[in-house]
């Protein structure tokens, strides 16, 4: 299994080194699906540029990162070359990729400690049963589908600061399975300043932490709840500090409630809001954001709560979904999650479906944007139906696992034969 | 008489507010066969308020007195200034309407009087100059209290010209005004009017003058219906010049003959004297007519080319990325300084970090740069580069922009026709040459006598037409419903599974419609059932289980206390 792991490691980065350095690189970083807005180096270079002219980059309405990011790029950029900028964000790539495989390694051995505890209860052949060998295959699977996806490739390749935030959000579910609270609550914080949405993770963070400590859970969840907010505040300070004026916050984050920018990417605001009435404006840009960030948290929360991780991916697929700059690094980094819940796979019934229309969505996109921007013999409305389905499939990806959690729940309470008095039966949400 | 006596007792009064007014017009024929025409209409005042005047505008007074307007510029413009091939005009000025104003030092509130002030014009022009917003104005890098704008899509008509006509002394009907006849005026391959108001200061003591311009540009051989290069007065403005204005101090009609040498023509009428050898005047007292007979009617040498000029395109294909290319030309053998102002609008948002000056192909670093970062729907890109151009040089300045994707509702009617994108603006001190005519002083006469070795002159680049992506205009309500039934995909399926349990049940399964078929089925059977009170058979129903109640048989699956409970009994 080690050779087959350093084989699938050694072809992720071969493939990524020579993307990288091919002229395939501008052409994959210029690409709306992968680029948006928030997350585009082109628009990094011009805020460092402009920094480093002592122009406000926060004046202008092309640099959205926040200030911690905009000196650390400052730095990167003057003291490395291109080459070895390239280079950084490959090996964040891989950093990422270790970081998932422990962390999937732990959740499944963790999941096996908890089954062998209950064992005598289940049928030995019963398929409910995570064989041992889970433990060694789910994190391959994990480290595989993320050094080998063409989304987190893609990625990379275009050097987006997805990259970090992807980095900084495996850091943070690696802490959530070892219940480290601290480095948590950093990798948390430092994920969601730029991004903003991802900081629906706090729940599944303060769910696992607590489970540390039976006694007082409450007490527990404060703590991490003002762990967090301490780190946020100082670092929002500290970002007062750098460019001694506020008007980050209405770039970083104004800019991303508000919908400004509304270039094509594969979410679902940017038409929505181009072919918005101005009146109705403010009222879809309330709902539309609550139901990006804050919508799910909770009933998610409350119905996974034995399972943070599953929640942590299912609030992270729905944010990917519905956030208002989507880009596909952030689909790659939830697909790559999905191994890690191997075990809910038998329950899943629409994975061709699924499989397919991703596969057609990656095709179409590019194909219909050419026809529309190049070629102008398509519309908009082109575009947008290829976003729309690839929502939707990703949408029944996400609902297809959550019912696989709770039919699998149900069955390990009360048996897979689903009959009742000898007649077959169905199951039902009631 | 009465006219006289009028005009006499005119005359006196404007002595008492000591205002001055001239006409003048400046014909040049220009290679390529076309003929240019600049009529300057000046009034000097040395009263700095403009509340009681005789021969100042009174309208505008009321305007620059309200707005504290220390100097104004307005240009409505129709058609392109050929640099290249026609050298530089009296007052340069890109197609649309242009304006600028520098108010009072000491005024405090600066965008309302500019607001104020733009408004103001654009009704007294009939113009649409009350579109200017923060989005298309810029202040001055220099100056806090200078405001410019350009609206490159403004047309140019007659409800233009009639009022701006209405501002002179003599209105159109005596003078040189009544050359300008609507109908001609915009025949002209280039027309362009002009209000240029400033103060002449010296030693503190302040004159005030107002030039009503306007230049026109008329192709000969379009004109002359024989196919020959011949113009005349009549010709170009359709009529000759009955009467002058008695309100002016002198009416005169100067004659480039310059060009002459390489295209001689001969004149109808011998002027009255010559200016620095090759300017023909005439001083106009009455009935005044002018043609001139172009001898070789061929194709025609082409000039001096001028020191100094321009070229602007976009470059890319799509609509994704672009470029914006502005060349500067430097045909002079010595180096010049020159100051490029490019103001670009939101919707062409510019990295400064592609910026690239490059002179005849090699990089070079500008001498000074100010970069002003836009907003969107808030503020223009503005950027100003100061160059030192090698002599006999192309620089290039080259800027990459992305195209951004508006709301429906911003885009303009006819939104594939596309986006203006407004000149931009070089300036520089050039030597004097002999393409170059300088118009710095109040009067035509005193700018062709003046003697200065260099001059500023201050070009303005062609402006663009620019194709936004657009969205499908007739889709709003299609696809707010068809993005809410995709959100609504994700909230259906997660509202279920937080808030309900999973139950067996071994009621069939019916899709959609049929279901709720079915219920009304059963709902409608249920009360024809119940009317009929003596049938008590009772409508079929279906037992949901509630897994309390069941007990979990490796075998049977879910069985219920009464299933097994009857199974029992079999057995026995």
């Amino acid at each position: 299994m080690e050779k087959l792991l350093f084989f699938v490691y050694s072809i992720g980065i071969l493939i990524r080194i020579y993307l990288s350095f091919s002229d395939f690189s501008t052409s994959i970083a210029d690409r709306v699906e992968v680029s948006t807005p928030l997350n585009s180096w082109k628009r990094v270079i011009e805020g460092v540029s402009l920094y480093n002219e002592n122009i406000n980059p926060y004046d202008g309405d092309l640099f959205h990162e926040t200030p911690l990011a905009l000196v650390f790029f400052s730095h990167l950029t003057s003291t490395l070359s291109d080459f070895y900028v390239s280079l950084v964000f490959i090996a964040c790539d891989l950093i990422t990729a270790f970081v998932l495989y422990y962390t999937s390694k732990i959740y499944t051995e963790n999941l096996l400690k908890q089954q062998t505890k209950t064992k005598h209860v289940y049928n030995k052949k019963s398929k409910l049963l995570i064989p041992d060998d889970f433990s060694v295959i789910n994190p391959f699977y994990v480290c595989s589908v993320y050094m080998l996806n063409p989304y987190t490739v893609f990625s990379c390749i275009a050097r987006t600061t997805t990259v970090f935030n992807n980095l900084f959000l495996a850091l943070c579910l690696y802490s959530m399975v070892k219940r480290h609270r601290l480095l948590g609550c950093l990798s948390l914080v430092l994920a969601s300043l730029p991004t903003f949405y991802t900081f629906g993770l706090l729940a599944p963070l303060m769910i696992s932490c607590a489970s540390n400590d039976s006694k007082n859970k409450t007490g527990s969840f404060i703590i991490t709840f003002l762990t967090c907010g301490t780190i946020s505040c100082s670092l929002l300070y500290l970002c007062y500090t750098i460019m001694n004026e506020w008007t980050f916050l209405d770039s970083v984050y104004g800019f991303i409630l508000n919908v400004r920018d509304l270039k094509p990417n594969i979410g679902l605001f940017w038409y929505f809001f181009t072919e918005m009435f101005e009146h109705f404006r403010a009222l879809f840009v309330c709902a539309f954001q609550l139901n990006a960030s804050v919508l799910y948290v909770i009933p998610l929360s409350i119905r996974l709560r034995h399972d943070p991780l599953l929640l942590a991916t299912s609030l992270l697929s729905l944010t990917a979904v519905f956030k208002s700059y989507p880009s596909i690094g952030d689909v790659g980094f939830y697909l790559s999650l999905l191994p890690i819940h191997r075990h809910l796979f038998y329950f899943m019934q629409q994975a061709f479906i699924v499989s397919c229309f991703f596969v057609g969505c990656t095709v179409f996109a590019p194909t219909v944007w050419h026809l529309w921007i190049y070629s102008r013999s398509a519309n908009a409305n082109f575009y947008f139906g290829v976003t729309l389905a690839f929502a939707t499939t990703q949408i029944f990806l996400i609902t297809d696992l959550l019912f696989a959690y709770i039919k699998r729940e149900f069955a390990l309470k009360h048996g897979m034969k689903r009959m009742i008095n000898g007649k077959k039966a169905r199951l039902m949400l009631d | 008489m009465n006219v006289k006596c009028i005009g006499f007792l005119f005359v006196f009064i404007g002595q008492a507010y000591s205002e001055s007014y001239n006409e003048e017009l400046f014909i040049k024929p220009l290679a390529t066969g076309y003929v240019y025409s600049f009529f300057q209409f000046t009034i000097i005042r040395e009263d700095d308020s403009f509340k009681h005047s005789t021969l100042f505008p009174h309208s505008l007074g009321d305007i620059i007195d309200r707005f504290h307007v220390s100097e104004l510029d307005v240009d409505l413009t129709s058609g392109l200034w050929r640099h290249k091939s026609w050298g530089y005009p009296a007052v340069d000025a890109p197609s649309g309407a242009e304006i600028s104003a520098r108010f009072h030092n000491d005024t405090q509130d600066v965008d309302q009087h500019w607001y104020g002030l733009t408004n103001a014009l654009s009704g007294l022009l009939c113009t649409s100059l009350n579109f200017i917003n923060s989005a298309n104005s810029y202040e001055s890098s220099a100056h806090r209290v200078y405001r410019y704008s350009n609206l490159p899509r403004e047309n140019v008509c007659t409800e233009n010209l009639t009022p701006w006509k209405k501002l002179l002394p003599c209105d159109s009907t005596r003078g040189l005004s009544s050359f300008l006849n609507s109908g001609r005026v915009h025949n002209a391959n280039y027309h362009s009017l002009g209000i240029h108001f400033r103060p002449l200061c010296n030693a503190g003591k302040c004159k005030y003058e107002l030039r009503l311009t306007v230049s026109l540009v008329y192709d000969s051989v379009f004109i002359s219906f024989n196919n020959n290069y011949d113009w005349s007065l009549r010709k170009m403005f359709g009529t000759g010049l009955f009467m002058t204005c008695p309100l002016a101090d002198y009416s005169k009609i100067y004659l480039d003959t310059s060009s002459n040498i390489s295209v001689p023509y001969s004149i109808s009428q011998e002027p009255d004297y010559f200016l620095k050898k090759n300017i023909a005047v005439y001083n106009l007292n009455g009935i005044f007519h002018l043609s001139a007979i172009v001898s070789r009617p061929k194709i025609v040498v082409s000039e001096l080319r001028p020191l100094l000029y321009t070229d602007r395109f976009i470059t890319g294909f799509g609509q994704e990325y672009g470029g914006l290319v502005t060349r500067i030309y430097n045909d002079h053998r010595s180096p010049i300084t020159a100051t490029v102002i490019e103001n670009i609008p939101w919707f062409l948002p510019i990295y400064y970090h592609t910026l690239k000056v490059t002179s005849n192909g090699i990089r070079v670093t500008p001498k000074g740069l100010i970069y002003k970062p836009g907003k969107g729907r808030v503020r223009i890109y503005y950027l100003e580069i100061v160059l030192e151009l090698a002599p006999r040089s192309v620089t290039e300045i080259s800027v990459q922009f992305d195209y951004v994707f508006l709301k429906w509702q911003e885009y303009p009617p006819d939104a594939n026709h596309g986006f203006y994108i407004g000149s931009a603006i070089v300036k520089a001190t050039i030597p004097r040459h002999a393409t170059s005519l300088t118009f710095d002083k109040s009067l035509i006469v005193d700018n062709i006598n003046s003697t200065g070795s260099d001059y500023l002159i201050c070009l303005k680049t062609e402006n663009f037409i620019i194709t936004l992506p657009t969205p499908d205009f007739s889709m709003p309500y299609n696809v707010i419903c068809l993005a809410c039934t995709v959100v609504a995909l994700a909230f259906g399926p997660i509202h279920n599974i937080t808030t309900k349990r999973l139950k067996l049940t071994t009621a069939k399964y019916v899709p959609g419609l049929a279901s709720i078929a079915q219920k009304l089925y059963v709902l409608l059977k249920n009360i024809i059932w119940n009317r009929n009170k003596n049938n008590k058979r009772k409508a079929a129903k279906v037992k949901v289980f509630a897994h309390e109640e069941l007990s979990y048989h490796p075998r049977l699956g879910h069985v219920s206390e009464e299933f097994m409970k009857d199974k029992v009994d079999c057995i026995k």
